[in-house]
């Protein structure tokens, strides 16, 4: 099973129901159990409220769990996911935030960078989302970069993907210095060509180790600064998923001034994006 | 003033004639395998008082000293020079690097810095004789200043050697390259406070505080706020302006305007520039292409104008002390490989890999030259200092490529995958099935280093399942990941060849057992690319198929 219990931190606005919906979706795909969260102080006209919510979603009342939590809503959701159980969680997002917000942090902002399971951001929520065609997995060669493809090839096996990408991006900082001591610009266009082939016959192998089966997919090696190189790529490629490994150190204060790999992503959401945690 | 039409005619050919040499001597420099600064540093003390100074003096002061009018329009444009210089090696800075740097970078950059500081700060501190400092007032400073001088790393000379080398997209080439830039960044950093001290002691204008306060608020203020805008404007520049053009005009008013701020701070002009060069570098929208039109533009006309002009001034061989020498020589060495290397041991990198680190870092190329210079402009140091560290610049960038290309082969030697393979880790099979070879092979691993036998060999077998991994010319390289620290290889021989699934349909006679560390993916990875390449040529598996016993494999296995 991909992910045995799905999360979905869900709110009364316009994107509720879509968000509900495509939970919904995701929870029949995985067969797997499903737990709405709900941050907000629980009332009969609350109460009433989500239940006409969740049944406009079309979600029977045997087949989810409703948790009613208070406080500060990214803490209490990523609370909730934990204390439940949760190995994925569902939040909707804005592709991109205004300076301030993303300086002060936002809730599903804060999920992606604090939550201590998957997390699938869904961009733009309200309109009606059918299921991700495109495929994109940033491949990172480590034990959770592995889960990642793995997870991500079966839910694309699930969703009947017309597209599967792996994509290695590879960075060399100071290359172009090497110009300034005698080399030349064909010397570092040389090496790039011939490390993009190694990166590309790394991935092969990585891709045929892990043994994928029942769907094409393709790789990729970018060369350029880590998560942007792969954010652009996605974008240009149309993708509507995203898939990265989280990286190894919680995302802080000081990793958005100076930016680098996932922050890159989250400034600014190619698409929808599942961060693989272990 | 005016220029006469008889000094603008005397300058054209001064330029001329200093770019003709800078170039001729670089590229022999170039053909000679050295870095390109050591012929541009040769031309300018063959041009200068030191050879044509001393055969013919009236050519040299004709072509460069006679009038006012050309000293002042070659000291503007060797000053355009050296604040381009350090604006294009800011804009290599890579801060988010540094900022994630690991602990192993990490402790290289502060060991590269902390170490060789403290021995030349102590050195001049409390020997000052030693580099015949009498002024015991500007004593303090002096000895700061040869610490900072012995911190510095130059990266262009690094990132071309790790090139040559080819281990730049190596472990050892990132941890250099940010551990370079780190101690490139404090290096320019603690200089610019001793260039401000030195001001501040000559005409008494700033305090002290006031100098770190204005430095810091630069600092914070242009790679913070300024950062984050260069980076939003870069990529309207693209869209409205056209390429290069309007990006290079950008970068270069950029970096004029913080080199003249500093300037006016009461800090050297170059560190504007240094500080803005990293702002721009940062920013995501700057092309690779672009950084290297800047890099061919600086480094191919204004940088060498800077360096020969360097010989012009002073006298080499009059100025030499070979005491001097030695003992700049001798710290340089001492501080900086010792630093870098203990860092890097500290961090777990293995012994000779420290070492080559550490003469990597202690290559100091044309930052040395740069700092140097803007001292004795100063009047920090004098003639005899200049020289010394200078010939130090030099000996240590031609140095550091030879002792770290021959560490690296040391290293490469002991931890290399075909170091892991040992002479009773060799059979020669004459098993019917490719099960049958890899059972004997598992069998032998689990006898040599007392493992589970049942484990490794259902492991093997179930990778094996999922798709075969026999390669072609009569290859098969059996693997797979068990709880285990360091790799371990193994190999069959089977002359008459077993029947492997391979692409090209061949029987695999050489079947190289790998096992690698559970937790380690890459190193698998790695390892497979590497046998796979390093086993690509048929005559030479055939070489190793008809060996006749284990010592004959493994020597011809280490010529690879």
């Amino acid at each position: 099973m991909i992910f045995t219990k799905i999360g979905l931190a869900i709110t009364f606005s316009p994107n509720g129901l879509p968000l509900l919906k495509t939970a919904a979706r995701i929870q029949n795909l995985f067969s797997s159990k499903l737990c709405l969260i709900h941050v907000g102080e629980k009332t009969d006209y609350s109460e009433i409220q989500m239940k006409k919510l969740i049944e406009k979603a079309g979600i029977p009342e045997e087949s989810y769990q409703l948790v009613w939590q208070n406080g500060e809503p990214s803490k209490a959701i990523i609370n909730a996911a934990s204390e439940n159980g949760v190995d994925l969680l569902i939040a909707g997002a804005l592709e991109k935030e205004t300076v301030i917000k993303y300086y002060m942090g936002s809730v599903a902002r804060t999920l992606m960078r604090e939550a201590l399971c998957s997390v699938l951001i869904i961009t733009n929520p309200s309109s009606e989302l059918g299921s991700f065609k495109k495929f994109c997995v940033s491949v990172e060669f480590s034990s959770l970069g592995e889960t990642a493809v793995k997870k991500s090839y079966e839910f694309a096996k699930l969703e009947k993907a017309e597209e599967f990408v792996l994509i290695k991006e590879f960075e060399v900082p100071g290359l172009a210095i090497t110009v300034y001591d005698s080399g030349s610009t064909q010397d570092t266009q040389k090496s790039k060509l011939q490390w993009q082939h190694e990166e590309e016959e790394k991935l092969g192998i990585f891709a045929k180790e892990l043994n994928l089966k029942g769907l094409k997919y393709y790789n990729v090696a970018l060369f350029g600064k880590q998560g942007w190189e792969a954010r652009n790529f996605v974008k240009n490629n149309g993708s509507d998923l995203f898939v990265v490994p989280s990286p190894p150190k919680k995302l802080k204060f000081f990793d958005k001034i100076f930016q680098h790999d996932l922050e890159f992503i989250l400034s600014q959401l190619p698409c929808s994006l599942l961060i693989i945690r272990n | 003033m005016i220029l006469s039409v008889n000094e603008i005619t005397i300058f054209l050919i001064s330029i001329s004639v200093l770019l003709f040499f800078a170039r001729s001597f670089g590229e022999l420099s170039r053909y000679l395998k050295q870095p390109i600064i050591i012929g541009e540093i040769t031309a300018g003390i063959i041009l200068g008082p030191t050879i044509l100074g001393a055969f013919f003096p009236e050519t040299l002061n004709k072509l460069f000293h006679e009038s006012d009018g050309v000293n002042y329009a070659l000291q503007g444009l060797t000053l355009l020079g050296v604040i381009m210089l350090l604006l294009v090696s800011g804009l290599e800075i890579d801060l988010s690097l540094i900022v994630r740097q690991s602990k192993t970078a990490f402790l290289i950059s502060i060991a590269g810095i902390i170490f060789p500081f403290f021995v030349g700060f102590t050195s001049a501190y409390f020997f000052p004789k030693w580099f015949g400092i009498h002024d015991m007032e500007m004593h303090f400073i002096f000895a700061l200043f040869v610490g900072t001088a012995l911190s510095i790393t130059a990266l262009p000379v690094v990132a071309k050697t790790l090139m040559d080398l080819n281990i730049f997209k190596t472990e050892i080439g990132f941890l250099v390259i940010a551990s370079a830039m780190f101690d490139d960044l404090l290096g320019w950093i603690i200089f610019s406070i001793i260039l401000g001290m030195i001001g501040q002691h000559s005409s008494n204008n700033i305090g002290l505080g006031y100098l770190l306060i204005s430095i810091f608020t630069f600092i914070v203020f242009v790679l913070i706020f300024g950062r984050k805008l260069i980076n939003f404007i870069i990529p309207y520049l693209h869209k409205f302006t056209s390429y290069p053009g309007g990006i290079l005009s950008f970068i270069f008013i950029l970096g004029f305007l913080g080199a003249a701020f500093t300037e006016y701070l009461g800090i050297h002009a170059i560190f504007g520039a240094f500080i803005v060069g990293i702002a721009i570098g940062d920013s995501v929208h700057l092309r690779e292409e672009t950084r290297e039109i800047i890099y061919q533009f600086v480094t191919n006309i204004f940088a060498p104008l800077f360096f020969v002009t360097i010989g012009l001034k002073v006298n080499f061989i009059e100025h030499f002390d070979f005491g001097l020498v030695t003992i700049f020589l001798l710290l340089a060495f001492l501080g900086k490989v010792v630093g870098c290397s203990l860092g890097a041991y500290w961090g777990g990198v293995g012994k000779y890999e420290s070492l080559a680190i550490g003469f990597g870092m202690n290559s100091r190329g044309a930052m040395e030259i740069v700092l140097g210079t803007l001292a004795l402009q100063a009047g920090l140091i004098q003639e005899k200092v200049f020289v010394a560290l200078v010939i130090m610049a030099l000996v240590t960038s031609i140095s550091s490529a030879p002792i770290m290309s021959y560490f690296i082969k040391k290293g490469k030697e002991n931890f290399g995958i075909l170091s892991f393979l040992k002479p009773n880790n060799i059979n020669f099979s004459n098993a019917v099935s490719k099960n049958e070879i890899i059972t004997e092979l598992c069998e032998t691993i689990s006898k040599n280093y007392n493992l589970n036998n049942e484990e490794i060999l259902s492991k093997v077998l179930e990778r094996e399942k999922s798709i075969s991994t026999g390669l072609e010319k009569h290859l098969a390289i059996p693997h797979a990941r068990i709880n285990i620290t360091d790799p371990i290889v193994a190999i069959a021989i089977h002359k008459n060849g077993i029947d492997w699934d391979s692409f090209d349909k061949l029987p695999a006679k050489l079947i190289i057992l790998l096992l690698t560390p559970i937790d380690k993916p890459e190193m698998q990875l790695m390892f497979l690319s590497d046998i796979a390449k390093k086993f690509n040529d048929i005559n030479f598996i055939g070489e190793i198929i008809s060996s006749k016993d284990s010592k004959e494999i493994i020597s011809k296995v280490k010529q690879l």
